[in-house]
């Protein structure tokens, strides 16, 4: 299946603005942030952390809805879905 | 009532929303916090559109690397408060209105104070800690909160009703690290008369607002779109909280 996935801000300087990735069918929230992580390279300290796990104030986003750090493990993905991701901006 | 001079004034955009819409705006008060990139443009345009009362509050003064994106600081303000410089120009573009403008940092003793009385709160920020503040004391109060941020090309901004809609740590639950952010004016432009449009709309009622939308906007690729956020109800800020 493909999931597209869109990063924003200055994710989409690191991983490329909009991204069609081919997963298997039942794929899972983790597998898409795993593919990012290895596309990030040596700048992936900017969205994960050590563990891996992405960073707390990065946006994830599934088809327009929040997704919530607890159900990446949990969160199965359809063919044609959206993700989003992205820092929030905070200067003025 | 609206003097005559001020039904010439207004005259095309009382063609949109009458009046009755134009009157609301002469009575209604802003609260802008911040006069940088996103504060100047909001101040401005919400000045000519003849919004009644200003209020804006920066503590800084003006620099010459400030002067590339915040377009009521000129050459000639160097080293003048932001807050008095901002106060002059939004005096000479329009008379009719009353603005004030203080020199002073927005903090937990203060905000109480300074909010009080306005009608929308315009969050024209440049870190996340006042940002917080601000949404903190906009739940407090009910007072709408009108979000903007930008960085490089980029920007974001929503409008949060106190109650009924996301709050900022419902959309952000944590700050992002602190840094010298590049950015161009064009973006703080952009994003601060969406922040200013949104006020115009929340007073004079017209069409729909961002509430409960986060719009992003994409300048390198010209692209502006909007994405539903929902309330936390984990959220430390609001989650207790349940329609006003």
């Amino acid at each position: 299946m493909i999931v597209r996935v869109r990063a924003f801000a200055r994710f989409r300087e690191i991983l490329g603005g909009d991204l069609a990735l081919e997963l298997p069918d039942g794929a899972v929230m983790a597998a898409v942030l795993a593919v990012l992580r290895d596309r990030a390279g040596g700048e992936s300290d900017a969205i994960f952390d050590e563990t891996g796990a992405f960073r707390s104030h990065v946006i994830l986003m599934r088809n327009g809805k929040r997704v919530k750090r607890d159900d990446l493990y949990t969160l199965v993905l359809a063919d044609g879905d959206e993700v989003a991701i992205f820092p929030p901006v905070a200067g003025g | 009532m609206l003097l005559l001079r001020e039904r010439e004034r207004y005259a095309r955009q009382i063609l949109l929303f009458g009046e009755e819409g134009q009157e609301r705006l002469k009575k209604a008060k802003v609260f802008i916090a911040g006069a940088g990139g996103l504060g100047c443009p909001i101040a401005l345009y919400l000045a000519v559109a003849g919004v009644g009362e200003i209020l804006l509050v920066d503590r800084d003064t003006v620099d010459r690397t400030n002067l590339n994106r915040q377009v009521l600081h000129w050459e000639s303000d160097i080293g003048e408060l932001k807050a008095r410089s901002a106060e002059a120009k939004l005096r000479e573009a329009n008379p009719d209105i009353r603005v004030e403008a203080l020199a002073a940092t927005i903090d937990e003793a203060n905000v109480r104070d300074l909010i009080a009385g306005a009608d929308l709160i315009v969050d024209a920020m440049d870190n996340f800690p006042t940002r917080y503040l601000l949404n903190r004391e906009a739940l407090r109060s009910g007072i709408p909160l009108l979000h903007g941020a930008v960085r490089g090309f980029d920007g974001q901004a929503t409008t949060i009703i106190p109650g009924r809609t996301a709050c900022l740590e419902c959309i952000f639950p944590e700050a992002p690290p602190g840094e010298v952010f590049p950015v161009v004016g064009t973006t703080p432009g952009i994003i601060g008369l969406i922040q200013a449009n949104e006020a115009i709309k929340y007073v004079t009622g017209a069409g729909d607002l961002l509430s409960g939308r986060l719009l992003l906007w994409d300048g390198l690729s010209a692209k502006l779109e909007t994405f539903a956020v929902e309330r936390r109800l984990e959220c430390p800020a609001c989650g207790g909280r349940r329609g006003s």
